[in-house]
């Protein structure tokens, strides 16, 4: 059941669905299959029937409201629920090909290592080094592999000069970076993590998108990550998911679920604020104009625009989609 | 700003000892407090904790430490003056018995406290539990357990500091003069203290399970824990505490 | 007369210097943001103006009273309108059962009657539209952050500090949030916030503060920061979208770079655009269908 690569960017490009109940696809290293749940004590579904496919290798952003279910959605995808918060279960999350209630959540976090949002609460050692130790010596990595896992996980996070810093004396930021290096040094095939740039600056946001943007080019780690700020999704994510009640309302490429700002705005998610510009320009002016995602894209999409060389729109925006610029 | 049991890093004597020497020298301190009753003893016993502090770089802290048990101290010192009865008034309401008895319970409190919070400041909780899991046999479910506890003591209090700091703001007067009145204020705020850790420790425990803590062996640990000279003439030193107490007695 | 003043203030927490040789003032009825990096010594800061720490050296006035001689909890709720803090995380605050005694906390340790306290936390309750008899910890975080702001205006605070207070809310809380204070500042509440969204501080402050490391790098209006270079590197703020779109034409000298350039949001960015736009398309005659970009 190892999943092919091959069809993924097509999977991708077409999932446009607003909660189309696509078959489970070989490609995708997790998919939720009418997944709903009702927390032991709540009384509406916390997830109503959701199917999200995340495709191996993908940036997935997942936004929405405060209590639209994105940190139970996570919950899910990592294995907590149902193996921690117990509830009523419907549907199914397959993990790399098996569901997630035939295995432990112990055995899912192997292929998907999340960092939680409480940073605090879930370290579990005083010094940086000891605490990406943790998970080694628990998953019974060889004694000899284990420095160099140690090593090889700060580096790809870039703090390699914190190995024997206390982690009470680092900042929001670089604590965030040493749950993720904590998370990588058991090399798994998926990263998800829930709003872990709430605490920092925006400096620091930038760095952790950064990070994870390099770790899912280089390292070809499936990321999901739930965030907030729409402007760091619009500039890191390949795919987002929107949530609301407790549904995955849209799904897509970034672009395509941005096409519908006027729902997302009723929603209670906002738009960059670009977005919303060329949105209202392209409204008054008619033809010419992408709609654009970033401060970078937003330039060069007005400049065409005046020059009058935009004849070919449909390839302008093609164009576009590989374009990542930092905030 | 380390806090109270906050890791404070270094490499000196004392955080090389093994951390089970530690654990016997703090206790050596607290038996040797409990068996004698010699006042003078007590003082020296008092003046070998803060001497720890120095020898293990952490000076300022064991001072502040010793400040903050002085004033709990002298608070117990008083009430024990009024209480006890025995032996021959020498002023006002205090005897000769009752100023002899409360010295001592003082001393003793602080006796009991100092070693232990200043070692385990030099001492790193995953190493503690790493040793009382590889040395003394513990089972790590105990070991995880006890490190966690001790790992959550300055989260919790610096919460608490928070809280006390909004709540300030906000027009509760928390800075009066008046201690009793302070813990009355501050007895209500344990409600918001209790209802975010209980989250915080389902955090920890899920974020444990998903890095494999129920794989977890006693060989499991990367790092040993050796004895080496040092912790045998540490061991002397705890031994020669608690047979001058003896002696003394 | 200023409503708070530094003047010449350090604060030092042992380990390093949070705040050095800091020195502005602030008049009432302003509304001023106060931005920087993580620990550049913003929420310090904050704390000094309430009293809650005690300056070092220098002084700390509010309302022309040095702040060491006086305890913050009075302050708090000093005759004519005390100094209201809203802290990062609202469950610090809160302690009560039920969203009126919460509010009406605030008032307890005043002079007023127990009657009018209810009657004056009932209305806010009413005005933030919560149920007086719900539970604040069975509210969502965003509702929380609102009760905690509800508690603290109910003592109808002179100067109103908010650290981060949009920090983990959605759009449309934080958007709840800003209007609550906007209207209390256009009431005459001095308002001092510290906020990691330039959006927001673009949106609502009229004066910023940018500090790093303990100083004060530049005091001005956001239009007038945003557009310093200097400071985005050294502060590490970046300014919000539209400026930064407006400073991509700064350096141009063709009809678009000269009606973009001087834009700071999106309505003046489409009115200097929406004119060369509209004649460029009748011009080149394609006027098209609207193309759904992206749409396959």
């Amino acid at each position: 059941m190892t999943p092919t690569a091959t069809e993924t960017a097509a999977e991708t490009a077409t999932g446009t669905a607003t909660g189309t109940a696509a078959a489970p696809h070989t490609s995708a290293i997790i998919a939720t299959d009418r997944l709903s749940f009702t927390y032991a004590a709540g009384t509406r579904p916390a997830l109503d029937d959701i199917n999200l496919q995340v495709a191996a290798g993908d940036f997935v952003g997942i936004i929405g409201p405060s209590g639209a279910g994105k940190s139970t959605l996570a919950a899910a995808l990592s294995g907590v629920i149902p193996h921690y918060w117990k509830g009523s279960f419907y549907g199914a999350v397959r993990v790399d090909g098996r569901d997630s209630c035939e295995q432990s959540l112990t055995d899912i976090s192997r292929t998907v290592a999340t960092v939680f949002q409480d940073i605090e609460a879930q370290m579990v050692a005083a010094i940086v080094e000891d605490e990406v130790l943790f998970g080694l010596e628990n998953f019974g990595v060889p004694k000899a592999d284990i420095p160099g896992r140690v090593t090889d996980a700060l580096d790809l996070v870039g703090i390699a000069d914190l190995r024997r810093r206390t982690i009470s004396s680092l900042s929001g930021g670089q604590r965030q970076k040493v749950a993720l290096a904590a998370a990588l040094a058991l090399r798994p095939r998926v990263l998800l993590l829930d709003e872990p740039t709430s605490e920092l600056d925006p400096a620091s946001s930038v760095q952790i998108f950064e990070t994870l943007q390099r770790l899912n080019r280089e390292q070809g780690i499936t990321v999901i990550v739930i965030e907030q700020k729409i402007m760091l999704l619009c500039a890191y994510a390949r795919t987002l998911g929107v949530m609301d009640g407790g549904r995955l309302v849209h799904h897509g490429p970034v672009r395509t679920v941005l096409e519908h700002i006027e729902d997302l705005e009723t929603r209670g998610v906002n738009a960059p604020r670009v977005t919303t510009f060329t949105h209202a320009l392209r409204r008054a002016v008619g033809a010419g104009l992408p709609l654009t995602v970033t401060v970078d894209e937003t330039e060069s999409a007005l400049r065409r625009a005046f020059s009058g060389a935009a004849n070919d729109t449909t390839h302008n925006t093609q164009g576009e989609r590989d374009v990542y610029a930092p905030l | 700003m380390a806090g109270l049991l906050d890791y404070t890093d270094g490499s000196s004597v004392l955080h090389r000892l093994n951390p089970l020497t530690k654990l016997v020298l703090a206790f050596a301190v607290c038996v040797a407090a409990f068996v004698t009753g010699n006042l003078w003893y007590l003082a020296a016993l008092l003046a070998f904790s803060l001497g720890l502090g120095f020898v293990g770089g952490i000076g300022r802290v064991a001072l502040r430490l010793l400040w903050t048990l002085v004033r709990v101290c002298a608070f117990l010192f008083v009430l024990q003056l009024l209480f006890i009865r025995a032996g021959t008034p020498i002023w006002l309401f205090v005897t000769d018995v009752g100023v002899a008895t409360a010295a001592r319970v003082s001393l003793r409190l602080m006796d009991a406290t100092m070693p232990l919070v200043l070692l385990l400041s030099v001492t790193q909780a995953s190493d503690l539990s790493g040793a009382l899991v590889k040395v003394a046999r513990l089972p790590y479910r105990y070991a995880f357990t006890l490190m966690t506890a001790l790992r959550f003591i300055p989260v919790f209090t610096g919460e608490m500091a928070h809280i006390i700091q909004a709540q300030t703001a906000r027009g509760v007067p928390f800075d009066t003069k008046n201690p009793l009145r302070r813990v009355s204020l501050i007895l209500p705020l344990c409600v918001p203290l209790l209802v975010s850790s209980v989250g915080r420790i389902d955090q920890a425990a899920i974020s444990a399970e998903a890095r494999g803590f129920y794989l977890r062996r006693r060989d499991s640990g990367y790092k040993d824990y050796p004895f080496a000279v040092r912790d045998g003439v540490a061991l002397l030193v705890a031994a020669a505490l608690i047979a001058a107490a003896v002696l003394v007695r | 007369m200023s409503m708070l003043r530094f003047d010449r203030v350090g604060y030092s927490y042992g380990d390093g210097i949070a705040v050095h040789d800091l020195s502005f003032h602030i008049a009432a009825g302003e509304f001023t943001a106060l931005v920087g990096s993580n620990g550049a010594g913003k929420t310090t800061v904050t704390k000094l103006m309430n009293g809650l720490l005690k300056p070092q050296s220098g002084t700390v006035y509010l309302d022309g009273v040095a702040t060491a001689s006086a305890r913050t909890s009075r302050m708090a709720r000093a005759a004519g309108g005390g100094v209201g803090m809203l802290f990062q995380n609202p469950d610090h605050q809160i302690s009560k059962n039920t969203v009126l005694d919460e509010i009406a906390f605030s008032l307890s340790f005043g002079s007023m009657s127990r009657a009018e306290q209810r009657e004056r936390a009932a209305a806010i309750a009413d005005e933030f539209g919560f149920r007086a008899d719900a539970e604040p910890f069975a509210l969502s975080r965003g509702e929380r952050q609102l009760l905690a702001l509800a508690s603290v205006l109910v003592a109808e605070p002179a100067v109103l500090i908010l650290d981060e207070p949009t920090c983990g809310l959605d759009w449309r809380e934080c958007m709840l949030v800003m209007d609550k204070v906007r209207a209390r500042n256009q009431a005459g509440t001095t308002v001092v916030m510290v906020c990691h969204d330039m959006e927001v501080v673009g949106d609502f402050c009229r004066r910023m503060l940018v500090m790093d490391e303990g100083r004060l790098l530049a005091d001005g209006t956001p239009d007038e920061l945003f557009r310093r270079a200097d400071l985005f590197g050294q502060a590490h703020i970046a300014p919000p979208q539209m400026v930064q779109l407006a400073l991509r034409f700064a350096d141009g000298d063709d009809a678009l770079s000269r009606a973009m350039a001087p834009t700071a949001d999106i309505q003046t960015a489409l009115n200097a655009v929406l004119p060369l736009l509209s004649a460029r398309t009748v011009q080149s005659g394609t006027c098209g269908p609207v193309v759904q970009g992206g749409v396959t």
